[in-house]
């Protein structure tokens, strides 16, 4: 069985973010770079077909060179093999844009399931992994917690509210994972892992290696821009209220009624 | 037949032979079973390792540590004086008239009579008292999972022992009786015990004495031999092990752990995960023990009911290296053929996990207490790290929360994965610079991870920064650019992520050409100062309680401000035992004016660790009767203290959390001894 994962290299969660100077992107100097988390679940569900069936595991991603490093990263937790599609002219593309690409270069890689984190943690679109489903028309099984393949069948469990959701597909399909780090535990590297993963098969392709040409993809070809960026606002310090039950209850109401003018 | 007449001396010299060559087999088996090890250089530095053998061998410096120590400095004495007799009896056994007197003269044999007689005496009475103790008091160290094995072997030693010196005393005192058949060969005044011991013999004919003289001297002889042969087989196999392993003893600082090379690609295995991955010198440290339980004793995991006790780990060790050992050496030999059934389990059995279970190997805190009370010098620290980073490095195997832990660092260098680049926002509105605006100063002020983003360790910092302004010292940090040392990371075992953590850290304070440092946290300070030359940082490294007890002693740093408090102080592991710094966190103290210092029963060299050492702190501690760091608050609260006083933000937070636990955390409180000199300088408002 061939497994493909869809990885996106991503900011650390705890990154310190700072808006670029266009006010449409980030400073992206001075970020650790790690594996998109559900991302992670989906390396980790695979690899445990690996290790029950025998799974042979690619890893796929677009992005910089970076991004080598957490490809290197999965395979040191035992993925087989790397593909990377770097090349500037993908810059700025759309999540379809994204998805194109990523559907381009899974027709050079035999598959029988695809898997991804139903979402990125940085800009949180929800839709590669279903557009790259659409694109190649196979089934696209969103949100799974658990993951079983028998017979030619891919078996998933979503919760849903108050209870869990089973659903199934034939192969050829596209998996994306939910959960969270307790649900799926992605293993630590070894350090003989680490060691081999430097010297597992890693290509990277460009896009006119995927038969595609710089028009159908990147800023030019996106249906959705990112117009403004802007920081939250950040937290007001809480007041405390003092003094005696009656004079404290009289000066929250006055201040919910004059300065939070809620009341 | 009459022992030293012919044919008799002929027996003796082919049982004396056999019974050497018995010893000799065993004893080649053994050193070859230690060179299956890997190997390791202890062959430096002869003369201080030949002093070494003098005072803590002989001079039994560690055994009398502890007032049972004087039990074994009398039965080794004793061994050894009355070893120095048997020499003679065994040239009786050559030639009948063969005498110490008539070759050493009468003076020198007449005090070592003495001293055989008072020795042998004292030895029974160390007798006494050992069957006392492992019989009737059975103290807790002495105790083992499968006691009864022990107690018989235990046995076997106290009575092959005692039996023996009744047959010399009884050899001696018809030696006397026949002696008056002849005088002038016997020394009534010094081998006095000997002569009231032969009253019972006086009425007996010189053929009847001969006759019970063979007896005793077979049965001493015989005994001494027998003994020699069991020796290798039993516990006693320590009095072989023993000094040979002061001897390769450590000289390197304890908190040194071994460095891995990870650059060479032919390595296929790192840490220890079979007995052969240790080196000679860590599997003569099992042969070296004694099981006198000191180690055990002192382990806070092992006292609060985890499933660790160095005793156990040793002499499970040992078991398995000698059954082990025996087999691969026979194995070797072989070639050919199937282990036998038995041996194919003991061959295949798992040294992590089967022989060492995991949960002891994690329980460890790495406080040293077992290293610096065993005396006979067995180096346990670096035999759990080595297991563990077989399980991390190689099985990716340790509690789960250990995983987070050691993203964080990896993400961010700090344990609590809080974003790397706001480690210098502390001293935002400090008066302190960083190196990169002023890199011509004198110290850098390497703040930690504690320090720079735990609540409580900022505090610390806050003071510390206080008082280095104060006494005027010329000190720079190196802000969002400071990096972990990895101290936990490899001290949980992993050995690849603290390296490549120590290699970055390294470059950087060696980039800015710094060459002394002061820290705030005793793991920090014993990394830098002890493993980072493995990286190429050598730099003068001060623990903060060592660097103000300089400023106080010239006069930098006056307290003047009263603090009329009870406290007590608590040695942190890695400060004391590790470093040896004792004084300078109580000269701090005592220089306050008004603070009342009580110490508490384990203090100094037995202090006994908070629990969060060697990564405890990063993990859940759910085994045992106890957490440690409760149990430390408790013996702390004995003292009806007011400040609990400490020096590592380790220490701070698991006390802090102990009193909360006791619910007194209102009414004692914890402070770093940085804290306490800041109050008390303060001039008052």
């Amino acid at each position: 069985m061939d497994v493909v994962v869809l990885l996106k290299q991503v900011p650390d969660t705890e990154t310190v973010i700072k808006i670029g100077p266009d006010g449409k992107s980030i400073v992206t100097n001075d970020i650790k770079w790690v594996i998109n988390p559900y991302d992670e679940y989906a390396v980790e569900a695979a690899l445990r077909l690996k290790d029950s069936q025998g799974a042979h595991v690619t890893i796929l991603s677009l992005g910089p060179q970076r991004a080598i490093e957490s490809i290197r990263s999965a395979l040191a937790m035992g993925a087989d093999q790397g593909v990377l599609v770097d090349d500037p002219a993908t810059e700025g593309s759309d999540a379809l844009g994204k998805a194109r690409i990523l559907a381009a270069a899974l027709k050079g890689i035999p598959f029988d399931l695809i898997v991804g984190g139903h979402r990125a943690v940085d800009d949180d679109e929800n839709q590669v992994g279903i557009m790259v489903a659409e694109l190649l028309a196979v089934p696209h099984l969103a949100l799974a917690v658990a993951l079983t393949v028998e017979n030619g069948q891919v078996r998933i469990d979503r919760p849903i509210e108050g209870a869990k959701l089973t659903l199934e597909a034939p192969l050829p399909a596209m998996v994306t994972f939910g959960g969270a780090h307790a649900v799926w535990n992605p293993r630590y590297a070894s350090l003989p892992g680490i060691m081999k993963a430097k010297k597992k098969p890693l290509e990277v392709k460009k896009l006119a290696d995927l038969g595609l040409t710089p028009d159908q993809v990147g800023a030019a070809a996106a249906k959705v821009k990112v117009s403004v960026l802007e920081m939250p606002t950040p937290r007001q310090a809480g007041v405390k209220v003092e003094g005696d039950t009656a004079g404290k209850a009289r000066e929250l109401v006055r201040l919910l009624h004059e300065e939070a003018k809620v009341i | 037949m009459q022992p030293g007449h012919f044919p008799a001396n002929l027996l003796f010299v082919l049982v004396f032979a056999a019974a050497l060559g018995l010893f000799y087999l065993t004893a080649r088996k053994l050193c070859r079973i230690l060179l299956l090890g890997q190997p390791e250089d202890r062959f430096d530095q002869l003369g201080r390792r030949l002093w070494g053998v003098l005072t803590f061998v002989l001079g039994q410096r560690r055994v009398v540590r502890e007032p049972s120590g004087w039990g074994h400095f009398f039965i080794f004495w004793g061994f050894i004086i009355i070893t120095i007799g048997s020499l003679e009896t065994f040239g009786v056994g050559l030639y009948h008239g063969f005498a110490y007197w008539k070759i050493l003269g009468k003076p020198f044999t007449a005090v070592l009579y003495l001293l055989q007689d008072l020795l042998c005496a004292g030895v029974l009475i160390a007798l006494y008292y050992a069957i006392q103790r492992r019989y009737v008091e059975r103290p807790e160290r002495l105790r083992f999972r499968d006691q009864e094995a022990h107690d018989q072997e235990a046995g076997i030693i106290i009575g092959m022992i005692l039996v023996l010196i009744v047959l010399l005393f009884g050899a001696r005192a018809v030696e006397y009786r026949l002696a008056q058949v002849e005088p002038g060969q016997y020394f009534p005044l010094t081998a006095f015990i000997s002569v009231i011991l032969s009253v019972p013999f006086a009425w007996l004919s010189e053929p009847h004495l001969l006759e019970w003289f063979s007896f005793f001297w077979c049965g001493h002889t015989l005994l001494i031999l027998g003994f020699l042969v069991y020796i290798p087989f039993s516990k006693h196999l320590h009095i072989l092990g023993a000094i040979p392993n002061v001897f390769f003893r450590r000289f390197r600082p304890i908190g040194e752990l071994t460095k891995l090379n990870l650059e060479d690609e032919s390595v296929e295995t790192y840490g220890v995960s079979k007995i052969e991955e240790f080196t000679w010198k860590q599997n003569l440290d099992l042969y070296a023990c004694t099981e006198c339980g000191r180690c055990s004793d002192n382990c806070p995991a092992n006292l609060t009911g985890k499933p660790l006790s160095p005793k156990e780990t040793i002499h499970n060790l040992k078991k398995h290296v000698l059954a082990k050992g025996k087999l691969l050496l026979e194995q070797g030999e072989a070639k050919e053929g199937q282990p036998a059934e038995g041996a194919a389990a003991e061959l295949s059995k798992a040294l992590v996990g089967e022989v060492c279970l995991n949960d002891e190997i994690w329980s460890c805190t790495t406080c040293g207490n077992c290293m610096e009370h065993c005396p006979v010098f067995i180096e346990h620290i670096q035999k759990y790290v080595d297991m563990r980073r077989y399980l991390v490095l190689m099985e990716s195997n340790f509690p789960p929360e250990v995983q987070t832990v050691l993203r964080n660092w990896e993400t961010n260098s700090n344990p609590w994965g809080i974003a790397f680049a706001t480690r210098g926002d502390w001293a935002k509105g400090l008066e302190v610079k960083t190196l990169a605006e002023n890199p011509e100063v004198e110290y850098l002020f390497y703040v930690g991870c504690t320090g720079s983003f735990d609540e409580r360790g900022k505090k610390v910092t806050n003071a510390m920064i206080k008082l280095l302004n104060q006494a005027g010292v010329s000190f720079g940090i190196l802000g969002a650019e400071e990096k972990c040392c990895g101290e936990t990371a490899r001290r949980i075992g992993n050995e690849y992520l603290f390296q490549s953590m120590a290699t970055e850290l390294a470059e950087t304070i060696n980039g800015y050409g710094v060459k002394k440092i002061i820290t705030t946290c005793p793991h920090g300070y014993n990394c830098l100062k002890n493993e980072y030359p493995q990286f190429g940082g050598n730099w003068e490294v001060y623990h903060h309680t060592e660097f103000l007890a300089k400023l106080l002693k010239e006069g930098r740093l006056k307290p003047q401000r009263r603090l009329d408090k009870r406290l007590t102080f608590h040695d942190s592991c890695y400060l004391g035992r590790y470093n040896d710094l004792y004084e300078e966190p109580r000269s701090l103290l005592t220089s306050i004016p008004g603070l009342r210092l009580s110490e508490m029963e384990r203090h100094r060299n037995k202090s006994f660790c908070c629990g969060a050492g060697g990564g405890r702190m990063w993990m859940e501690e759910t085994l045992g009767v106890q957490k440690i760091n409760e149990a430390r608050t408790d013996q702390a609260l004995a003292l009806d203290p007011e400040i609990i006083a400490v020096s590592c933000p380790f220490c701070t937070i698991m006390f802090e959390d102990g009193l909360k636990a006791r619910e007194k955390e209102e009414t004692v409180k914890v402070y770093d001894i940085a804290e306490l000199l800041a109050q008390a300088l303060e001039t008052e408002k």
